[in-house]
């Protein structure tokens, strides 16, 4: 056996594995894409069996696209939800790393309480949070907004003073389930548990940067926020980069959350629309899938280069 | 001279302050959970019992009875476990090739591995669902859950694996070959016990994915491989009724996996750069 065949033969299985794994169900779901295929319909009972002779070309792809009333609002929350959590958690991120990369009395402690979000299941996450949390009547969010009214209410009672308080209007708890706000629920209980995988990650980054040039830099009377801005920053430039593309790419596949909160109602995003289309429309499902694999590989191609700069060295 | 002294005492006193608020506002969340846990159902919901209750354990002890939790506990262990040792058992070889007979291709390979992750799962469900439910036979069944978790997790431990071998000097790997160490042998004895640690949070962090799961464990079972997420996404909307026995349910499910990630932190950010940040 020569020196060559040996390595191959022991990456073989994963590759083989990877490499059906990728394949075959993509491969199914790009045929599935460009014929007729549904689960029930009793008008075109051949329509019920994915063959070649249905065959319907883009025909799928242009419903999905033009003639099917989602796509594009999914598409479109798809976008906000990603964008909006990476916005909050790159911003919370960098504050708290750079708030706790000193040192202080229990900072061992801060650290363990601030990662834990990141371990928490995503269903118990999603339910924790709709339910006991954001719930307007029996969550924190109702408990508080009451103990508020109750507290206004009796302010009003007090002699004198309380015509001041008479015009204070009782608030209204706001209801996440609704369709106007069930993305915002998304949004915050998603960036909840990814902030600390930014700041885990910042705070690794800030670790390495150099001592000495912040040393020379404050000696110099260079102010905080400008140590912050023309040194911090670019050191960090490369791990900002790595959070935004991997949470990119976890979050387009938002599953659970969506289902848990709504059901879909107010922040449908494009996991969900293909998992409706699915329950009858597997052609439409698998051509919102392709759609969607393109999307993801937007955003990896560019991961891709990041890590890929980092590989050999 | 004094905007300094102002400025140590700011950075001394009110920022580790803040800091400690900071996390704690952050762990509230766990916090409110766990202590949900110990109240009963009724106490739950009534904000005269916020903070000041009497602790019970019958949510705890109850847990069979309400949601049968050991039957999803069992799944989820098994599932976890055989995965995380299958994924090991593939992905070490690999690794070690990788990392100390690179070829032309190696680097084109590992960037094509790490590509599979970006597969979005949505679009590849029905083909799944389709292929283990009429041709395989295996929906519902712990081997198809675990070969899936093997493969999602899969190619960020080799990439975890990958990092930590290269670390290890090529001059030992050279000296094991001369004195014709058998690669088995040269896996074994050399870089097994040399990247012990980085293995231990590999597997660790490989486990925390495979526990953590919710997508493919909850739509490619429907009973017998049913594992914790299944559960808890089932109960989804108690209508206020029950948050004392779903917190009790909750905090088994997610309270040995947070404190195993207490262990592997610092580990973790390797894994989840795919080795770009160390």
């Amino acid at each position: 056996m020569s020196s060559r065949a040996l390595p191959r033969l022991l990456q073989a299985p994963a590759v083989i594995l990877l490499l059906a794994w990728m394949l075959v169900p993509l491969g199914m779901t790009l045929f599935f894409s460009f014929i007729r295929y549904v689960l029930n319909n009793l008008r075109r009972p051949e329509w019920t069996t994915p063959s070649i002779e249905n065959w319907r070309g883009f025909g799928n792809y242009d419903y999905v696209l033009y003639k099917a009333k989602d796509f594009w609002l999914a598409a479109q929350n798809s976008l906000i939800i990603v964008g909006s959590i990476i916005f909050v958690t790159v911003i919370l991120g960098l504050a708290i790393a750079v708030l706790i990369n000193r040192t202080f009395p229990g900072r061992g402690i801060v650290r363990v309480l601030l990662i834990s979000p990141f371990f928490v299941m995503p269903a118990v996450n999603a339910v924790l949070w709709i339910n006991m949390i954001l719930d307007p009547v029996l969550g924190l969010n109702g408990l508080a907004v009451e103990g508020l009214n109750t507290m206004a209410g009796s302010l009003r009672d007090v002699p004198l003073l309380g015509h001041f308080f008479s015009l204070w209007p009782d608030i209204e708890p706001v209801s996440f389930r609704a369709t106007q706000t069930a993305a915002m629920a998304v949004i915050i209980m998603v960036s909840w548990q990814w902030t600390p995988f930014a700041v885990l990650i910042f705070m690794t980054s800030l670790q390495s940067e150099d001592q000495q040039q912040k040393e020379a830099a404050i000696l110099d009377g260079v102010g905080a926020w400008a140590q912050f801005r023309y040194l911090t920053i670019p050191h960090l430039a490369r791990p900002i980069a790595i959070v935004v593309m991997i949470q990119a790419i976890f979050h387009l596949s938002l599953y659970a959350e969506i289902e848990i909160v709504s059901r879909g109602n107010g922040n449908k995003n494009l996991p969900y629309l293909i998992g409706e289309f699915a329950s009858n429309n597997i052609g439409a499902a698998s051509a919102t899938g392709i759609l969607a694999v393109i999307m993801a590989n937007i955003v990896a191609i560019f991961l891709l280069r990041i890590v890929g700069k980092s590989l050999m060295d | 001279m004094s905007a300094i002294g102002q400025r140590t005492k700011f950075s001394t006193v009110f920022l580790p302050i803040l800091a400690w608020l900071v996390a704690l506002v952050f762990f509230f969340p766990i916090f409110w959970m766990v202590l949900t846990s110990f109240k009963t159902d009724a106490d739950a919901v009534k904000p005269e019992f916020l903070f000041m209750f009497t602790p019970t354990l019958e949510n705890y002890t109850n847990m069979t009875e309400n949601y049968d939790y050991w039957r999803f506990a069992v799944n989820s262990v098994i599932t976890t476990v055989f995965a995380t040792a299958f994924t090991l058992f593939v992905g070490v070889p690999s690794a070690y090739a990788m990392a100390f007979n690179p070829g032309r291709h190696t680097k084109d390979i590992l960037m094509w591995m790490l590509s599979t992750k970006m597969l979005p799962a949505a679009a590849v469900l029905y083909p799944m669902t389709f292929l283990t439910k009429n041709f395989l036979n295996l929906f519902d069944t712990h081997f198809l859950i675990i070969l899936v978790l093997s493969l999602i997790n899969l190619p960020i431990v080799i990439w975890m694996l990958f990092t930590y071998f290269k670390e290890i000097p090529k001059e030992i790997i050279e000296a094991g070959k001369m004195d014709g160490v058998s690669v088995w042998g040269e896996i074994k004895d050399i870089v097994l016990p040399l990247a012990w640690g980085g293995l231990a949070s590999t597997a660790l962090l490989c486990f925390i994915f495979c526990w953590n799961e919710a997508y493919w464990t909850v739509r490619l079972t429907t009973t017998d491989a049913a594992t914790l997420s299944k559960l808890i996404e089932g109960n989804r909307a108690p209508e206020g009724l029950f948050f004392g026995r779903l917190s009790a349910v909750s905090t088994a499910a997610v309270g040995p996996i947070v404190v195993l990630g207490w262990f592997c932190q610092k580990q973790l950010v390797r894994g989840l750069t795919f080795g770009a940040v160390k």
